[in-house]
């Protein structure tokens, strides 16, 4: 089994990206469209446009050269702007995915990193470092000396601390000077690599500074915002009020890096893209859904960040809800970024809200204790480094939803995710129903009902299970299944999914990141359940052992209802 | 006369990602022995595929036999031709595995017969995943075999896969041997950057066969200029610029030469492409052909289709018209220390308005740099990686270009337009 080469989305989708010096302050996503200079403003100019005794306003046209253009598009001349550059996921994340982008020619000529960080650093000290960490966390090595040498002449670097207005100040002068002298016309990408806590006050700065405005003279600017964004619902709302008092929607990339992995972008190929699993994609062929996000390594040294988020925050609200809105959104009319995200937000506003009770019977949390992982002895999540020895924190959790629409009414959906666990595996299990009428009745065993495994990570790729006869004179039937596997389909490397995401978000292609009201819709169905946790007795924690599939009740919460989760 | 049945399964170490490893080899003499031996390299138990020359197993790896996606077909004159070309696929086999058959015809005039070596080549992506494995048949066919490629390559296809041929040589367009090739092909790949002379025969001729086959074209000529049509782009990306791309007045493209009188046997396909790209993206028509560009009175330039193109020594011109207005087409030589017939410059002008519009795109290494003027005043300045790109990279592209692709068919079509019309017969 083999499927389409899922392909980067082509330029001719949006043919509106300036490169410089536009007129117009320039918005280079196509949703909401930038409003014509001469649209109708007032209610007469509105009624005068729509009885026809005005001009329309001239549409935009497309540029012919890029139709059929093969290769990646190459972003603008910019500078990216790296806040945090001296923190674990620009060393880890970042700066790798910057650097594969430059070797393999996806960024422009005139490309710059800015590295912010509150440390004092020379340009070739940041330098050095970002070496030692691609020597660490580069997917392809050894680095090629050639391109290390010509990406690391574009990194500069700026000490500046969130808080100091003069730091700030000083950057926009920098920026000035790096848009004269390196040919980077104002397009500016801020990345916010930093604490959370850290983001409203980077925004407001930037703000202030004017660095958010999409000068006449200048080009385009965006901002990426990391994951958690907000850690419950008001919170989000807070932090979507201040960014949105600096940046428009339009500006603005939140970052779930799921969304870039290839195989969540698979999966809109594999939905959408074949036509033979849409029409059985619904109520009456599927019985339910599992989705399971499942880490094999405990909070590693991160026990105080892990203390304040658990595994709803960290994992339910953002990563098994996109997918669970990915597997479960009607098709959208086009792949533009709006349209995809358009029908994400539908799912997950219907998402019933759990309340209390529903919560208690619906939701399950779980806390790893001591236990053996991968025939290796942990310990439990009360004996991590920076963990409250008497913590509450789930580090498990399994829910059951129901999207209540048209195709989905009175289908499960059930998640899980957890630390600890047997093995590391994402997958996404679509249960088709049983066969209406048993044929073969000789047959020894049932056999099960079709499954379509749609593995996310590690060895990504999709697995059908269906019945086969046994070889033999009798009828007997057997489930076998068909594997493919990406690995083996495709012998090449992956990009990373920052790869994807960063070299999407200088495109100003947004169909990857989340939208404001795609985070708070998350947050308006998470929040509840960990308001009504905050309102329970104290949970008996730890109440599952590392090495384990969760805690019994998660068993439960599908074998009420004769289900069971599927053995990974 | 059988198969010579003493090699097989060959013993190597265990494969290095990315690496392809020769995992069987073997010899035939009909088609029917072919068939036979492919048989046998599928049917192997894995460990069998897994020994050492002293037979003890070095690895227990699966070898994942799967389908492959496409046939693909070379037909290679020489001998070196086809070892390259089997090199440059054996890149791909993880990508795009493939029966392919590397055939070349020997000794015309000798008795017919048929020589063939089946190798099966298997990649591992990493260290953890099975190995994928694509088999290829290397024929050489003497005498009166060798002119019907396609009797050939028909009982050795993989049923219902998309069949690519790829001629690295020059393909004698019109010959029954190609035409019943082509009558089963689905693409053709080909290098016109490397015909002889001119190229602009060749070009012709190929364009009536995409004329009278439903056959998607990559001409590797075209390929490697994806960089400098990206460029070329860029600069109607920007909305002030956009609005000049529907006025262009002049598409003026240099090429390199040796010496003086080298433009006549120079190769122009390349920079042809870069005007009919052009062209054909603004629906542009051919008013008139290329002809020579003379000094002094000016000579009506040869009409009709078919009419033979003038020679090239001082350069080309031609009339394209969009709409109701011309656009002059300038195809010169420049002395260069290049290799012959690369494309050293584009030259765009515009009026939109009264405004004037001038985007200058060079070669500078390994990158392409575009300068462009609005009014004379300096308006961009950028460059765009374009490292050399090698035969894997364009058999890649070219194979992922997926159906007929309307912008290579447009630009091909323009092309022979503009060289004075398809050459059929």
């Amino acid at each position: 089994m083999t499927t389409a080469v899922p392909k980067r989305r082509k330029t001719s989708a949006t043919p509106d990206a300036p490169t410089v010096a536009p007129e117009t302050a320039p918005d280079k996503t196509p949703h909401p469209a930038p409003r014509p200079k001469d649209a109708p403003k007032t209610m007469k100019e509105l009624r005068l446009f729509r009885e026809g005794k005005r001009k329309p306003p001239p549409k935009q046209e497309d540029n012919p050269l890029r139709e059929g253009l093969r290769l990646e598009r190459v972003p603008d001349p910019s500078t990216l702007v790296l806040f945090g550059s001296t923190g674990d996921l620009a060393h880890r994340k970042v700066v790798p995915a910057l650097y594969q982008l430059w070797r393999t020619n996806l960024l422009p000529h005139e490309f710059v990193i800015l590295a912010i960080g509150r440390r004092e650093y020379s340009d070739d000290e940041i330098r050095a470092e970002y070496r030692a960490s691609l020597e660490k966390f580069s997917r392809v090595l050894p680095l090629d000396d050639a391109a290390w040498r010509s990406f690391s002449s574009r990194i500069r670097y700026q000490r500046c601390d969130f808080a100091d207005a003069a730091g700030f100040d000083k950057l926009v002068k920098t920026l000035d000077a790096i848009d004269r002298e390196q040919r980077t016309p104002g397009n500016h990408l801020y990345y916010l690599a930093t604490q959370p806590s850290a983001f409203a006050e980077i925004v407001g700065q930037l703000g202030r500074v004017g660095l958010d405005h999409e000068r006449h003279e200048g080009g385009w600017r965006r901002i990426v915002i990391e994951k958690p964004f907000g850690h419950d619902l008001n919170s989000a709302i807070r932090l979507n009020r201040e960014v949105g008092k600096v940046f428009r929607e339009s500006q603005v990339y939140r970052i779930d890096h799921y969304l870039g992995k290839e195989t969540v972008r698979n999966l809109l190929v594999f939905r959408f893209g074949n036509g033979i699993f849409e029409p059985i994609w619904n109520r009456r062929h599927i019985d339910h859904i599992q989705i399971t996000v499942a880490e094999s390594i405990g909070v590693e040294n991160r026990g105080a960040f892990y203390e304040e988020t658990g595994a709803s925050r960290d994992i339910l609200q953002n990563h098994l809800l996109q997918l669970m809105s990915l597997v479960a959104m009607e098709p959208p009319a086009t792949f533009e970024a709006d349209a995809l995200r358009d029908e994400k937000v539908k799912v997950i506003r219907a998402i019933g809200e759990l309340s209390p009770d529903q919560t208690r019977t619906a939701v399950v949390r779980g806390q790893y204790g001591p236990g053996w992982v991968a025939a290796k002895q942990v310990k439990g999540y009360r004996q991590e480094p920076e963990v409250d020895p008497e913590s509450e924190t789930e580090t498990f959790v399994a829910a059951r939803f129901e999207v209540d629409d048209w195709r989905w009414s009175g289908v499960p959906f059930y998640l899980r995710a957890g630390k600890r666990l047997p093995k590391r595996s994402t997958e996404i299990a679509i249960q088709f129903k049983e066969v209406p009428h048993r044929l073969f009745r000789e047959s020894n065993t049932d056999p099960d009902p079709n499954l379509l495994a749609i593995r996310i990570q590690p060895d990504e790729g999709i697995m059908l299970r269906f019945g086969a006869k046994v070889p033999g004179l009798g009828i007997d039937v057997r489930s076998v299944t068909m594997d493919f596997t990406y690995g083996s389909a495709f012998s090449i490397d992956s990009p990373d999914a920052y790869e994807t995401l960063i070299l999407d978000a200088l495109l100003g292609d947004a169909s990857l990141f989340t939208r404001a009201d795609e985070v708070e819709g998350a947050w308006a169905r998470v929040s509840p359940i960990i308001e009504t946790w905050a309102e329970s007795p104290p949970p008996e924690f730890p109440n599952y052992e590392a090495g384990t599939w969760g805690p019994e009740e998660a068993d439960e919460l599908l074998a009420r209802e004769g289900r069971k989760w599927r053995r990974i | 006369m059988e198969a010579d049945l003493s090699e097989g399964a060959v013993a190597t170490a265990p494969a290095r990602p990315h690496e392809p490893v020769l995992r069987w080899r073997s010899r035939a003499h009909s088609i029917e022995e072919i068939e036979q031996e492919l048989s046998r390299i599928w049917s192997q138990e894995d460990a069998s595929l897994n020994v050492d020359l002293d037979g003890d197993h070095v690895n227990d790896r699966h070898i994942a036999a799967r389908t492959s996606v496409m046939n693909l077909v070379v037909i290679a004159r020489r001998p070196e031709v086809g070892e390259r070309c089997a090199a440059t696929i054996q890149r791909l086999t993880g990508r795009h595995p493939s029966r392919t058959m590397v055939i070349q015809p020997a000794d015309p005039d000798g008795p017919s017969w048929l020589d063939a070596q089946i190798v099966a080549h298997c990649v591992t992506p990493s260290v953890d995943v099975p190995e994928t494995c694509a088999e290829t048949i290397h024929m050489t066919c003497g005498g009166e075999s060798g002119r019907h490629l396609d009797a050939i390559v028909a009982p050795l296809l993989i049923h219902d896969l998309p069949v690519t041929v790829w001629w690295p040589d020059e393909p004698p367009f019109g010959s029954v041997q190609v035409t019943d090739l082509l009558a089963m092909a689905d693409r053709l790949i080909v290098d016109g950057s490397s015909w002889h002379g001119t190229g602009i025969t060749q070009l012709r001729r190929m364009a009536a066969a995409a004329e009278q086959f439903p056959l998607a074209i990559s001409d590797f000529a075209l390929v490697r200029q994806s960089r400098w049509r990206e460029a070329i782009a860029a600069i109607f990306d920007i909305p002030d610029f956009l609005p000049y791309l529907r006025h262009i007045r002049r598409i003026a493209v240099a090429y390199g030469v040796r010496d003086e009188g080298g433009a006549e046997e120079t190769n122009i396909v390349k920079p042809l492409y870069h005007a009919a790209w052009l062209g054909s993206r603004l629906g542009m028509k051919v008013v008139k052909p290329l002809a020579a560009m003379t000094v002094g009175p000016r000579k009506p330039p040869p009409r009709g289709r078919g009419a033979p193109l003038a020679t090239p020594g001082a350069g080309l011109a031609a009339t394209l018209r969009v709409e109701r207005t011309d656009v002059a087409v300038v195809i010169r030589p420049v002395m260069s220390e290049m290799p012959p017939g690369t494309t050293l410059r584009v030259e765009l002008l515009a009026d939109w308005r009264g405004s004037e519009l001038r985007a200058d795109v060079t070669a500078e290494q390994e990158a392409v740099h575009v300068r462009v003027w609005q009014d004379g005043v300096h308006a961009l300045e950028r460059g765009f990686n374009a490292p050399r790109r090698t035969d894997v990279d364009l058999l890649e592209e070219a194979i992922e270009a997926g159906g007929r692709d309307p912008v290579a068919a447009g630009t091909l079509e323009l092309a022979a337009e503009l060289a004075g019309g398809p050459l059929h017969g």
